[in-house]
C-alpha cells in the first residue's frame, strides 16, 4: 500500500535469464516489494514453448507466498495442439489467474490465426490476456488490437504499452477503440511524460502498473507513476485500482 | 529511508542533489523539451533537483566543439545550479578547446561524445593525448556505456589507471558484468540512471560502496523522478543515499559538501 492505495504490479516473471542478470529469488523480489509499497505482483514463466513446465514453475513459486503472488498461465504457438489443454490445466489445477503470451518466441504475428485458440478460450472464460508489445513485426500493438476487437469478451493488456513512441501511439489508438483494451506501463523508456501520455491518451482506467521484475526494479518503475503529473485518484487507479477490478481481486 | 517528502502519492526530494546526467539543447535529429534552461530548472524544481551536471546533445554525435560552445548560455543563465560537462571528440580541434577552457577555469569534468555511432574506435592510438591530460590534469571523464563499445571501453581506460571516469547509462543489459567492470576500472563510478535490475544498487552498495555511485536521470532520454524516488526506497543508510544523491558527484567535480556526512566507510 502507499497511502490508502493498494498496488499490484501486473508484469513480472519466473524463471532466470543469467545474461541479462535475471534471477527470479523470491526473497530479493519480497524485499523490492515491500520497500516500494507493493502487494502483489503478477508473475509468469515464458521461457518454455510446451506451457507447462513454466506453468508448474509459476505455481510453485506462487505457492510459496500466494498472499504476495499472482500466477498467470503461459503457451505458446508453437506447440499449438497443447495450448488449450494446458490452459485448462493451468488454470483448473494450478490455479493461475490470467494468461500471457509471448510473440516474439514465435512466429505469428497477433492476428495471425494460430493464437486465437487462446483468445477463444480467454473469452469464454472472461480472462485476461497480458502480451509483450513493441515495434517488431509480430508484437505491433495494432495486431493484439484486431484480437481485442474479434473477441470482445476477454480483456487485452499491451505489455510495455508499445515500448517505443510510435507503437506507445499505436497502442493509446487501440485503447481508445477498443473498450476490453489496457496498457502496462514497464518499459526502460522512461521518457518525461510518458505515464502522462498514456493516461491522457487512453484513460487513467485504462493504465495498469508494471516492472517487469526481476528484470527491472519495482521501485524505479514504481516511481515513474508517483513521479509523474497526475492526480492522485489516477495514480491510484494505475498503481492498482484498475488490476484489482480487472482480476477481479478482493 | 532518506530524508524526503512524501505525501502518499507524490514525492519531492528535500535534500541536496545534483543530477549528474543531463543533456541539453536539441539533437541535430531530436528536438528535445529541454530546449532552453527555464523548462529544464522547472523540471528540477519538480523533483527537489538543485544542480544539474549538463552536456550539450548537439555534441553527442556531431560536434563536440559546436555544442560546447552553445553550453555557455546554458551555464549563464542558471544562477549556478547548471555544471558543464564539457564534450570531447577524437578530434585534435576538441582537446584544443578543452584546454583552453581549462586554461580560463571552466573545466571540471569532460564527456567523451558517441564513439559507437561516429564509428570512432574507441583506442588509445585515438583518444590517447585526451586521456593523457585529463589523468595529468585530475579531470574526471563521464563516459556512456549507452554510446561506447563496452570492451574498447574497459581496454583503453584501464590502460590510464589515475584516471577517474564516471560509467553512465549502464542498461540492464550491461548490468551482468558491470560489477565486474567496475573492479576492472578502479578508480571508475556508476551513475545510476538505467541501472535499474532488480536489487542491484544495494548489492553495488554492499560491494563497491556508495562512494562509487552517483544518481543521474539521463534526461531528457529519462524522466528524472523515477530513478529518485527508487533511490530513496532502497534500504540504504542515510549516509549511503547522500553520497549518491550528492556527495559522490561534489567530490568528483571538487565542490564544496552541502551538509556534514556523518558517514561509514563505504
Amino acid at each position: 500500500m502507499i497511502g490508502d492505495a493498494p498496488v499490484i504490479d501486473f508484469h513480472g516473471h519466473v524463471g532466470n535469464w543469467e545474461s541479462l542478470a535475471m534471477l527470479d529469488d523470491p526473497s530479493r523480489m519480497l524485499h523490492a516489494m515491500d520497500a516500494a509499497g507493493v502487494d502483489r505482483a503478477c508473475v509468469f514463466n515464458i521461457f518454455h514453448p510446451d506451457g507447462r513446465r513454466g506453468n508448474d514453475a509459476t505455481a510453485a513459486f506462487v505457492a510459496r507466498h500466494a498472499d504476495r503472488f499472482i500466477g498467470f498461465a503461459y503457451v505458446s504457438p508453437m506447440m499449438s495442439d497443447r495450448m488449450v489443454p494446458e490452459l485448462e490445466r493451468a488454470m483448473d489445477d494450478l490455479g493461475l489467474r490470467a494468461i500471457k503470451i509471448y510473440p516474439p518466441y514465435t512466429t505469428y504475428p497477433l492476428d495471425h490465426e494460430a493464437w486465437h485458440p487462446v483468445f477463444s478460450f480467454a473469452q469464454e472464460r472472461g480472462l485476461v490476456v497480458i502480451s509483450h508489445t513493441d515495434g517488431g513485426y509480430v508484437s505491433q500493438p495494432a495486431r493484439l488490437g484486431v484480437a481485442a476487437g474479434h473477441f470482445p469478451g476477454a480483456f487485452f493488456v499491451a505489455g510495455h504499452a508499445g515500448n517505443i513512441e510510435p507503437c506507445r501511439i499505436q497502442s493509446i489508438e487501440m485503447a481508445r477503440t477498443h473498450d476490453n483494451f489496457y496498457l502496462e506501463t514497464c518499459s526502460t523508456y522512461r521518457q518525461p511524460g510518458v505515464i502522462e501520455q498514456l493516461v491522457q491518451g487512453a484513460g487513467a482506467d485504462r493504465v495498469l502498473f508494471g516492472s517487469d521484475q526481476p528484470l527491472m526494479d519495482p521501485r524505479t518503475q514504481l516511481g515513474k507513476i508517483i513521479t509523474a503529473d497526475l492526480s492522485d485518484d489516477d495514480k491510484r487507479k494505475v498503481i492498482g485500482g484498475n488490476a484489482k477490478r480487472l482480476l477481479g481481486l478482493d | 529511508m532518506g530524508d524526503v517528502t512524501v505525501s502518499e502519492l507524490s514525492f519531492r526530494c528535500d535534500t541536496p542533489v545534483v543530477d549528474a546526467n543531463v543533456g541539453v539543447g536539441h539533437r541535430h535529429d531530436q528536438p528535445s523539451p529541454f530546449g532552453e534552461p527555464a523548462p529544464l530548472l522547472a523540471e528540477m524544481d519538480r523533483h527537489g533537483v538543485d544542480s544539474a551536471l549538463i552536456y550539450p546533445l548537439q555534441g553527442e554525435m556531431i560536434s563536440a566543439l559546436d555544442g560546447n560552445d552553445g553550453l555557455h548560455e546554458w551555464i549563464d543563465g542558471s544562477d549556478g545550479r547548471l555544471l558543464p560537462t564539457w564534450m570531447a571528440s577524437g578530434a585534435p580541434e576538441s582537446l584544443v578547446q578543452l584546454q583552453q577552457l581549462h586554461a580560463e577555469g571552466h573545466v571540471r569534468a569532460v564527456r567523451l561524445h558517441d564513439t559507437t555511432s561516429t564509428s570512432t574506435p574507441l583506442t588509445s592510438w585515438i583518444y590517447g593525448d585526451l586521456l593523457t591530460w585529463l589523468q595529468q590534469e585530475q579531470l574526471p571523464l563521464w563516459i556512456s556505456l549507452a554510446d561506447n563499445d563496452p570492451m574498447e571501453l574497459a581496454n583503453t581506460l584501464a590502460e590510464f589507471r589515475e584516471l577517474s571516469v564516471v560509467l553512465v547509462g549502464g542498461h540492464y543489459t550491461h548490468a551482468p558484468y558491470i560489477p565486474q567492470l567496475l573492479r576492472h576500472l578502479p578508480r571508475a563510478c556508476l551513475e545510476l540512471s538505467r541501472h535499474e535490475t532488480l536489487g542491484a544498487i544495494e548489492d553495488l552498495v554492499t560491494s563497491v560502496g556508495a562512494r562509487r555511485l552517483l544518481y543521474g536521470s539521463y534526461a531528457p532520454r529519462y524522466a528524472m523522478g523515477p530513478v529518485l524516488w527508487g533511490l530513496h526506497r532502497l534500504a540504504i543508510e542515510p549516509w549511503q543515499l547522500q553520497r549518491i544523491l550528492d556527495g559522490t558527484a561534489r567530490e568528483l567535480l571538487r565542490l564544496p559538501a552541502e551538509q556534514d556526512e556523518s558517514e561509514g566507510t563505504r
